[in-house]
């Protein structure tokens, strides 16, 4: 018999194929849906307060890939609290919120804010996005900084932290350490990259903000990379993330050292990516006679 | 109404393997593709659109208003702007491409109007036939103004009582834009390029304009189709819209270099 449930640190999901953030809005709106397949949804990032996000055009089409600069356009918590949570708490998986701040102390607050609202199971960390105190530095490229921010939300809840990292640095391992020792429950790896593409008519950046996150399958053999050297240099869970569309994109992931995916854009693409993602590692853990996705070989060779 | 699983009500979306039935020529470069989905043919409204994706193709589906339909099958009017418009028309009877719709919502011609004027430029014409035929199941007495830059880029297909042609070039019909040929009505519906509903707004406030956007999902969960309203912030072309109030829009934010439509 194949189970497919997983667990991340000390929660049990039923599948290991997650909703990624920013892709599946507050799970109210993704149509065709097969919430049998979904593990976990992890919701749009927030911050404390609303935000407005960046002006259009906010998204171009790249070879296998998108850019994005949505600029984390949300309700903020009070709204994201009122509107949404008590959906969330009748639903039959996990959601976990992801958060930003311009500060680890903005960080902290709004997990103390979201901490306990029913329907919240957990966080997600953004250490992605620009950060204002450290003078325009991202806190996912500074392992200081990215133990500041880890260490400020886990003294402020009980709940699952996950931290979902950056693939814009030069060691992802230094990251991952330090996020671990400051207290995550798991890893995401990866973000988006940064990208850039210009329109030759106009002469100039085609995104309104000039530069936008990368995803899709043109990131996935970095994302695969990255999510594996994060996975060998820690002993948390790695959730793993980037490009992925098929069931084989997955378990490349799994194989690489991740004990979960998520995917993400291309549930634009194919409304029905989760549950096909899902349903091909069943038939792949059943042809090869597995019981479940942590029967998979891990290709994790210590240095 | 179908209760979606998040407790919110939500118009039924399919996903359809259709088949593609037909293709014919409307105007110069402009055509008009038939495929088979029966489930959107049966429950599309005016103003509402498709997400097209086929492979092999480009990653992202590529949104289409529905322009007639037709028993089971539905229509779209397009020209190759790019890369993916002409992978589109290159496709042959028979091929497939994958239909998700109908999306966002529609022109609401509500119940008061009596008389009801169609502005459309370029590849506006799209929504135009739907919801010639809305209204006239209304009872309303239908006008519609097409326009493009010259007689050959044309679509002369119409619908309604009145049609009425204008070119820039003067080559049929009025010289000078659709906005400008218009006469006035109870109720506005336009469609072209962004600069045009912008020059239409002005003129009438309350007229229902289908704007054009980049759209990644076309569900509403990416957030990727902002439309910079009056009123400050943003919502979604692909959700709330693509069909506005047009003095709701904030016109100066809205990019204009869209190709939906790229005459009038
Ligand atoms: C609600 C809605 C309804 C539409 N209805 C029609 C229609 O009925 N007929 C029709 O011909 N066109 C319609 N369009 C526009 C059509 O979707 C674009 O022209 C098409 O996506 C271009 O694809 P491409 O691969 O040929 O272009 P690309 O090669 O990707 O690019 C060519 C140009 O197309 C534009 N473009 C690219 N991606 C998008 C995108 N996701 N959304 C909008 N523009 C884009 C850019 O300006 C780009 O310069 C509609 C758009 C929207 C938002
Ligand atoms: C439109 C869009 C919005 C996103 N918003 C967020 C966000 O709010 N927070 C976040 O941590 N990641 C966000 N992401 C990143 C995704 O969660 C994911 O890490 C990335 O897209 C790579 O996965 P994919 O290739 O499967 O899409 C966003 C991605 C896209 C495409
Ligand atoms: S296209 Fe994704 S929210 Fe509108």
């Amino acid at each position: 018999m194949t189970g497919m449930a997983v667990t991340i640190g000390d929660l049990k999901l039923r599948g290991p194929v997650l909703a990624a953030s920013g892709t599946f809005g507050y799970g109210t709106e993704v149509p065709l849906l097969e919430r049998r397949a979904l593990g976990a949804m992890v919701s749009k990032g927030i911050f404390l307060r609303p935000r407005r996000g960046t002006a259009p055009p906010r998204i171009v089409e790249t070879p296998s890939g998108m850019l994005n600069a949505i600029g984390l356009q949300g309700p903020g918590a009070d709204a994201l609290i009122r509107d949404y949570a008590p959906l969330w708490a009748d639903w039959d998986f996990p959601v976990l919120v992801n958060i930003n701040g311009e500060s680890a102390s903005e960080y902290g607050e709004l997990a103390a804010r979201l901490d306990g609202v029913p329907g919240i199971s957990g966080f997600e960390i953004n250490i992605s996005c620009p950060n204002v105190e450290q003078g325009g530095l991202y806190f996912g490229n500074d392992p200081r900084a990215a133990a500041a921010v880890t260490e400020a939300v886990r003294k402020r809840t009980t709940l699952p932290v996950w931290v979902k990292l950056t693939p814009m640095v030069s060691d992802i391992g230094v990251i991952a350490r330090a996020v671990e020792s400051a207290g995550a429950d798991a890893l995401c790896a990866i973000n988006t990259l940064v990208g850039m593409s210009i329109d030759l008519n106009a002469g100039r950046p085609r995104l309104s903000f000039r530069t936008g996150g990368l995803s899709g399958p043109a990131i996935r053999p970095l994302a695969v990379y990255l999510a594996h050297q994060a996975a060998r240099a820690v002993n948390i869970p790695v959730i793993g993330i980037g490009g992925i569309a098929r069931a084989e994109d997955a378990l490349e992931f799994l194989v690489a050292g991740c004990a979960a995916v998520q995917v993400g854009t291309a549930t634009f693409v194919n409304p029905r990516a989760i549950a096909d993602v899902h349903d091909g590692i069943a038939a792949y853990l059943k042809a090869k006679g597995l019981g479940s996705p942590a029967d998979l070989p891990r290709h994790l060779p210590k240095d | 109404m179908e209760r979606g699983w998040g407790g919110e009500a939500r118009l039924l979306v399919f996903l359809v393997d259709a088949r593609i039935a037909g293709k014919r020529r409307v105007a110069r470069e402009m055509w008009v593709l038939a495929m088979d989905a029966p489930e959107i043919a049966a429950s599309v409204r005016a103003g509402q659109f498709v997400n097209l994706g086929w492979t092999p193709g480009p990653l992202l589906r590529r949104p289409f208003s529905v322009y007639r339909v037709d028993d089971d099958r539905i229509e779209i009017v397009l020209k190759a702007v790019g890369a993916g418009t002409a992978q589109l028309l290159d496709m042959d009877r028979g091929d497939r491409v994958s239909c998700l719709g109908p999306l966002g919502r529609g022109f609401d011609l509500g119940a008061g109007p009596r008389s009801i004027v169609l502005v459309s430029g370029g590849l506006g014409v799209a929504p135009m036939p739907l919801a010639a035929r809305e209204a006239t199941a209304l009872g309303m007495r239908v006008t519609w103004v097409h326009g493009a830059r010259s007689r050959e880029e044309l679509c002369t297909e119409s619908g309604g009582d009145e049609v009425i042609w204008a070119t820039d070039d003067g080559s049929q019909g009025l010289a000078g834009t659709a906005v400008a040929a218009a006469p006035d009505a109870d109720l506005v519906l336009a469609c072209g390029p962004n600069p045009m509903l912008a020059a239409a707004a002005d003129r009438w406030p309350d007229a229902l304009v289908a704007v054009e956007t980049y759209m990644g999902c076309g569900t509403g969960v990416c957030l990727g189709c902002a439309v910079p309203l009056k009123r400050g912030g943003y919502d979604r072309a692909c959700k709330e819209g693509p069909v506005y109030r047009a003095a709701d829009i904030d016109w100066t934010a809205l990019p204009a270099h869209l190709p939906y439509a790229v005459t009038a």
